[in-house]
């Protein structure tokens, strides 16, 4: 296991493509793993404390990572801890693996994710297992389960997986999504617009668009593309 | 000074094939041996490499709002990382390249000069800018005549004197090098949501047709005498059956002559030469366009398409609009006031796609079946692909074997869709050379370009192979390697590109057309006072002032 703790507190932000992967390499590589702050290309040991404690392909980030992007970026297995916040880009691409995170979560959280599971205590923000602006798809398997809130864009583009939300989201849930399940345990506002397919399940409020024809007890559309997306309510 | 030594240079306009010669360069020019002192030149030993003429590109969409509004667009394209600065710009873009990235991959490519083929008049401030963004390049930028409200009054008075002052006033205020019409009355109905689905159909408020567009357009442009000739996209462009539009467009250049070169040149023709009468049925209409561009005075680029990403540009608003309806691609629609329109889409050619195949192949029969001197290399990037493949298109032209090996792996529907399986020909090394550079400098009137004659500027592409001993035929894949990238490049006498990598950066011109002696202004004068009173911005404030310009060349007509 690999704990990484950050020596200082970040002004601006860092990028670092840390995966689990990077725990099973020696100290040596560990330690100069490339990294960026800004425009400046550093070492992962300028900026951070390391320690390594075996072999296991597990990271354990301890402190405050709300301004370390792409943690566990296309990570590919092995399991990531993050005890406290973490900044964008989290789990993107990731296919396989798990990663834990004990604070909130900002932007981009699992964005077009293929595999594996995250978990958040706290909240996350925009755009949860969505497309990255241009792309044709979102998320596309695996599993995204936020214990607190999540902000606007949840799913944009998702075509698969699911994710799963236990407070309340924002706006613009599911859009274009064609496949997969988002599931809402408190309250939303606009979902499912120009949504193709796959399940929208709502266990508070939200705002349901003129496009969406109701039937049996659940709504379809959105009809504007011919769309086959269900919204359901929570049981 | 330079001196290139022992190369094999083909030169199709000096009638030179494949012959071992040395090159001297002194001042930007290719000069005679005795002009230099060879121990004062830097010595470049070109022994068994060929020896060519920078590339011209004759259409290419490089700079303005239609590429920057598909940047905006499509930020996918933007994530694709080419090079890190450092000594050189960053370059992005997987085929939407930023400027940078455009001059210094045509310059690898051994190209010096690019047309920007469809300039907004009322954004050619920005085009001009944009040009003088992209690096190693010569430039030239092509304004659209063919849905101008005044380009269509005058038409409708048939009043060609004004015409010609017209063009004169426009091309000096756009800075532009000639004539562009894209769907000529087509952009103007589709203000009003229409197009032209023939030559005789009438523009709605003129009440001209695009056959009177194009043939007025046609004899004000050789009365003026421009270097260029008028450079036609079609009417009814990518809509099954429209090569039938073609030919009628392409026959329309009988009526004209001139012995120095072409008197209509009829871009992208790929897209406008589709036999069927929809996209089930849809078949290569390429062998008839060849037939009559063969007839006629005529010549034309291929519009190549490359199989993978693309994304469809162009001045042809209500194509635009199809293509998205028939794609569900995203979709731009750019109206530049009472000029011009145009619209973005992106799009990939698939392999696997029937109609994709067929697209594929009527560019290189149209490649095959015209004279190889009435025919240019071209992908109307980034519409057909990027012209980073030129490579490819030349080895499929020079080689059947490598044709018949593309033909197995795409759809079947070509082989009873398109003729280019039975096609024999095999161009060679000199008419390849000539489809990329002597014949697209003389189609644009550059009298400078295109050759290594005595005289002509300095730019010169040298690449990795001896044109004496490669069999251009069965060794398609080293063909392919070879133009991919030139092993130097040397722009205006300045060595850009050295064993294949870049080694530094130059700024070229940007030639533009000063044929405003060659008229009565005051003939159009109450005219554009009329047309200003409700246009978007002052006469005064129209335009390009050549000391906005990095680097301007005026070219006077006389
Ligand atoms: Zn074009």
């Amino acid at each position: 296991m690999l704990v990484l703790r950050p020596k200082t507190k970040f002004d601006i932000s860092v990028e670092a493509e840390i995966t689990p992967e990077l725990a099973t390499k020696n100290l040596k590589e560990i330690e100069n793993f490339q990294i960026y702050c800004g425009n400046r290309t550093l070492k992962l040991k300028d900026l951070f404390e390391i320690s390594k404690q075996g072999d296991e392909k597990k990271i354990l980030l301890e402190g405050d990572f709300s301004k370390v992007k792409y943690i566990g970026f296309g990570m590919d297995g092995g399991e990531i801890i993050v005890k406290g916040n973490v900044g964008t880009h989290c789990g993107a691409l990731m296919k396989n693996g798990k990663i834990v995170i004990e604070g909130n979560a900002d932007d981009w959280l699992g964005a077009e994710m293929k595999g594996g599971e995250i978990i958040v205590k706290g909240n996350a923000a925009n755009l949860v297992g969505s497309a990255y602006y241009g792309d044709l798809a979102g998320m596309s398997g695996g599993k995204i389960l936020i214990e607190g809130n999540a902000g606007n864009y949840i799913g944009d583009k998702m075509t698969g997986g699911i994710i799963e939300i236990k407070g309340d989201a924002g706006d613009f849930i599911g859009t274009e999504m064609r496949g997969g399940q988002i599931i809402i345990h408190g309250s939303c506002g606009f979902v499912g617009s120009d949504m193709r397919g796959g399940e929208i399940i709502i266990k508070g409020n939200f705002e349901l668009l003129p496009s969406f024809v109701e039937k049996e007890g659940f709504w379809i559309g959105d009809v504007n593309v011919k769309g086959e997306g269900k919204i359901k309510k929570l049981q | 000074m330079l001196y290139i030594k022992n190369g094999i240079v083909v030169d199709p306009k000096n009638k030179i094939k494949a012959e071992k010669m040395d090159i001297f360069i002194k001042d930007g020019k290719i000069v005679e041996e005795k002009d230099v002192k060879k121990s004062e030149c830097k010595v470049i030993d070109a022994s068994g490499k060929l020896v060519v003429a920078g590339g011209v590109e004759l259409h290419s969409h490089i700079a303005g709002s239609k590429i920057n509004t598909g940047r905006v667009m499509r930020p996918e394209e933007m994530r694709y990382v080419r090079l890190v600065a450092g000594k050189f710009r960053a370059c992005v873009g997987r085929i939407l390249m930023n400027a940078p990235a455009i001059g210094y991959e045509y310059a690898k490519m051994g190209y010096t000069t690019a047309v920007e083929p469809a300039v907004p008049p009322i954004g050619s401030p920005h085009t001009h800018e944009e040009l003088d963004s992209i690096p190693m390049l010569d430039k030239l930028a092509l304004p659209v005549f063919g849905n101008w409200h005044l380009v269509l009054k005058f038409v409708a008075e048939k009043n060609i004197e004004k015409l010609k002052a017209f063009i004169a006033w426009a091309l000096e205020r756009t800075k532009g090098f000639g004539v562009k019409v894209v769907n000529p009355g087509g952009v103007e109905a589709w203000m009003y949501g229409g197009n032209m689905k023939s030559l005789d159909d009438k523009v709605p408020g003129f009440g001209v047709t695009p056959r009177e567009i194009i043939l007025s357009l046609v004899e004000a442009n050789e009365k003026l005498k421009l270097p260029h000739s008028v450079h036609l996209h079609c009417n009814n462009l990518g809509i099954p059956g429209n090569y039938t539009t073609t030919v009628e467009s392409i026959k329309l250049a009988s009526k004209f002559s001139n012995d120095k070169r072409q008197v209509l040149h009829i871009t992208h023709v790929q897209f406008n030469a589709y036999a069927g009468d929809s996209w089930r049925n849809v078949a290569s209409g390429a062998a008839e366009i060849a037939k009559a561009v063969n007839s006629e005075n005529v010549t034309i680029d291929m519009g190549q398409a490359i199989f993978g990403p693309a994304t469809a540009m162009t001045g042809d608003a209500p194509f635009q609009f199809t293509l998205h309806k028939l794609l569900g691609a995203r979709w731009s629609n750019k109206d530049s006031e009472v000029e011009s329109g145009a619209g973005i889409v992106p799009i990939a050619y698939l392999p696997s796609n029937p109609v994709h195949t067929v697209q594929w192949a009527i560019g290189l029969e149209l490649g095959l079946l015209c004279d190889s001197n009435k025919v240019v290399i071209a992908t109307d990037y980034p519409n057909g692909g990027p012209f980073t493949e030129y490579a490819y298109v030349i080895a499929m032209l020079m080689s059947k074997k490598m044709r018949e090996n593309e033909l197995k792996r795409v759809h079947q529907y070509a082989q009873k869709a398109t003729v280019l399986p039975t096609i024999e020909t095999e161009r060679t090394l000199e008419e390849v050379i000539n489809m990329t550079r002597s014949l697209p400098a003389k189609i644009l009137g550059l009298e400078n370009k295109g050759h290594l004659g005595i005289g002509a500027d300095a730019d010169v592409a040298i690449y990795d192979m001896n044109p004496l001993e490669v069999d251009t035929s069965s060794e398609f894949e080293k063909v392919y390697k070879v133009f991919k990238t030139a092993l130097y490049t040397i722009k205006g006498g300045e060595i850009i590109v050295k064993d294949k990598e870049l080694v530094k950066e130059v700024w070229g011109r940007t030639f533009w057309i000063d044929a405003t002696k060659k008229v009565d202004p005051s003939l159009i004068k109450q005219d554009l006072e009329d047309y200003f009173k409700y246009y978007t911005v002052e006469i005064e404030n129209y335009g390009v002032d050549e000391a906005w310009m990095r680097n301007p060349q005026r070219i006077k007509v006389v």
